[in-house]
């Protein structure tokens, strides 16, 4: 625990700014080491899949910060609910089985979330578990993809 | 995470290239954009421009009373309105359409500007340039200096469980808050008449609280005189930025009278929270349980005192009067709507058994009611009544095209009193904020935003919650509170407060 702090620590120094790093201080995750994998699809309003993968404990966000998953102003606010845009939508089996319901703070940044839907929920507050492998997401059009329409 | 991962999320994060040169807000904009010009709005006078109007006498424009300026612009030009020739100053552009607010906001790049004080622009980049440098902290500061800024705190200010670790502190304050209005009032049951200055140091107790684990004891019959001229002195700098902000500038050419006052202003809450924010780093807390506050937590992250020292002093500088204010307006709203009272009186005794049951963050969390009251007088009087981004390209805004650094002002008080956005928007009505309710689906999502929204949202919005909902559940569960006295008009002073003395009558509950 104590290794793992100093690598924080380390980690934090070199990278200032980045969203990772601070959000580190507030992890109340396991370590990161020997966690297992989860296979996860976003599929884009224009129906485009994209297959990546996420450990287990990450948020969804984590997974699109991770995997440099190129989705245009994806969680700006460093996943600390102050936006809406990593707002994504699931189906009604998994909306259902998420085990954390959202938070006053979350339901207040989902009425702002653009194209909103009953199995709405933003990606930085879903944390993924063994259940989650496979999971398929969508996300929904941003007004920028209906600018360059 | 690899290091080089990091600095690519990073980067992309921050990256602000445009990639149009004019941006279009949306495609049936493109049809028929009209030009700058053709906004409509007063038009300015040769020499005085349209600062003349926030003369004494000859001018119709009384910053106290901007709310009713606003909506005379609004009723005689229409949705958007711009206010140019301001000397000294970029346009401004007057947005009441929340579909207008909305596009904006979604439009916002990496690194919002938000229209804010040249005057403390000046004070923290220029006057005390040397005590500053280039961590300005939040207020008044842009680019990569603000973005900087608040990544490294975003997570401690921002993330809801951070702050939720403060109940236990604020909730010690409140009541300390509720014992010091048991000893004020009278035999009648009313307090004395600047019981809003006994807010502001619950208030300023709160912040020392959570910023610097600090008791300031300004209760106490033995307070250090310092901690109200600390909040004189907050007050001043307030009640001066828009003297120095709408009026002609002549500040920026000699120390005129009120530059001074602000100023000096200024300098009496650094030099005071310096001396507190000292005093902390000089004696952190050794319990290995005990909360951590704000300012060790900035230093545990990043070793850098000055990063936490220039936070915490932005937490004092606009953390006071904001929420004291809020706590006021809530008070006030809730003493004339007695049916209301009383429903949230049912919702905190159920949740709340005894007059000293303990807050938990799960016990606030089932305050739906409370929650309610609270958005509802955001809505109706909402503290700071507009918001506003400096564009940082070319744009085109409801129709019109917008050169950029133009200020682009949201008018959040005047919509949300139009019945257009609100049904009975007069009402005074906290169950259209209840899920439950069908009024909840209503209203414009961007029609009420009372802490913005996005990437510079309000910092200090999670400890303003916490702190306004505790210390409200705390009040209503021991005091039904009333007031006697001919109705408050609200003014803008600069915060939207009642105008009057706040002679509430508290009647304990048992």
């Amino acid at each position: 625990m104590a290794l793992n702090n100093i690598l924080r620590n380390t980690l934090q120094g070199f990278s200032k700014i980045s969203y990772k790093s601070s959000a580190r201080v507030f992890s109340t995750s396991i370590p990161q080491l020997n966690k297992k994998e989860v296979e996860i699809t976003f599929v884009r309003a224009s129906g485009e899949r994209i297959k990546t993968k996420g450990k287990v404990g990450d948020s969804l966000l984590d997974v699109v910060v991770n995997n440099d998953v190129d989705l245009d102003g994806f969680g700006a606010c460093e996943g600390t609910l102050t936006c809406s845009t990593c707002h994504l939508i699931f189906s009604k089996k998994v909306f259902d089985s998420l085990p954390e319901k959202a938070t006053d703070e979350e339901l207040d940044m989902l009425d702002l979330a653009y194209e909103l839907k009953d199995t709405s929920r933003l990606g930085c507050q879903i944390i993924l578990s063994e259940k989650l492998d496979g999971l398929e997401v969508k996300v929904p059009a941003t007004i920028n993809d209906q600018r360059s329409s | 995470m690899s290091k080089k991962k990091l600095v690519q999320a990073f980067r992309r994060a921050i990256s602000s290239t445009p990639k149009q040169k004019v941006r279009v807000l949306s495609a049936s904009d493109k049809l028929d954009v009209l030009p700058y010009s053709e906004v409509p709005g007063p038009k300015p006078i040769p020499l005085l421009g349209n600062n003349w109007r926030f003369l004494p006498l000859v001018g119709d424009f009384q910053i106290e009373h901007i709310d009713k300026v606003s909506f005379r612009l609004y009723k005689k030009f229409g949705k958007i309105v711009k206010m140019e020739g301001l000397l000294g100053r970029p346009d401004m552009v007057f947005l009441f359409d929340p579909d207008d607010i909305e596009k904006v906001f979604r439009q916002e790049d990496s690194m919002p500007l938000r229209p804010s004080m040249p005057s403390l622009n000046y004070y923290k980049h220029v006057y005390r340039k040397e005590f500053f440098g280039n961590v300005g902290g939040v207020i008044a500061v842009h680019g990569e200096n603000w973005q900087k800024f608040r990544s490294k705190v975003n997570q401690i200010m921002m993330q809801p469980r951070a702050a939720k670790m403060y109940v236990k502190a604020i909730e010690s304050t409140s009541q300390e808050f509720i014992n010091r209005i048991k000893q004020l009032k009278d035999d009648q049951d009313e307090v004395p008449k600047d019981f809003l200055n006994e807010i502001h140091k619950w208030s300023l107790e709160a912040i020392a609280k959570v910023a610097l684990d600090q008791r300031l004891g300004c209760f106490d019959q033995t307070a250090d005189p310092n901690t109200q001229k600390l909040i004189d002195a907050v007050n001043t700098f307030f009640i001066n930025v828009p003297v120095l902000e709408l009026k002609i500038p002549f500040w920026k050419l000699f120390n005129t009278p009120t530059f001074v006052k602000y100023i000096n202003a200024l300098e009496t809450i650094r030099e005071i929270c310096m001396k507190y924010i000292n005093h902390a780093l000089k004696n952190p807390k050794k319990e290995e349980n005990a909360e951590l506050s704000v300012l060790q937590r900035v230093l545990k992250m990043d070793n850098d005192s000055k990063l936490a020292s220039i936070l915490a002093l932005d937490m004092f500088l606009v953390g006071i009067d904001t929420t004291s204010n809020a706590v006021a307006s809530i008070l006030y709203q809730l003493s004339q709507h007695e049916e209301k009272q009383e429903n949230l009186h049912r919702e905190i005794l159920r949740i709340l058994p005894e007059t000293n049951s303990q807050l938990t963050s799960e016990k606030l969390e089932q305050m739906n009611y409370l929650k309610a009251c609270i958005k509802e007088t955001m809505r109706l009087k909402p503290v700071v009544i507009g918001n506003g981004r400096c564009t940082t390209s070319d744009s085109i805004i409801a129709g019109y095209e917008i050169p950029k650094g133009v200020q682009i002002i949201f008018q959040h008080y005047v919509i949300s009193n139009l019945d257009e956005y609100f049904t009975d928007s007069a009402k005074f009505m906290p169950e259209r904020w209840l899920k439950t309710c069908p009024m909840s689906k209503e209203h414009h999502p961007f029609a009420s935003l009372p802490f913005g929204f996005g990437k510079r949202m309000c910092l200090g919005r999670r400890f303003a919650d916490l702190e306004i909902q505790t210390v409200l559940a705390k009040i209503i569960r021991n005091f039904k509170v009333e007031y006697h006295y001919k109705e408050l008009d609200y003014h803008i002073h600069p915060m939207y407060t009642p105008n009057g003395p706040l002679k509430f009558k508290f009647v304990e509950r048992k």
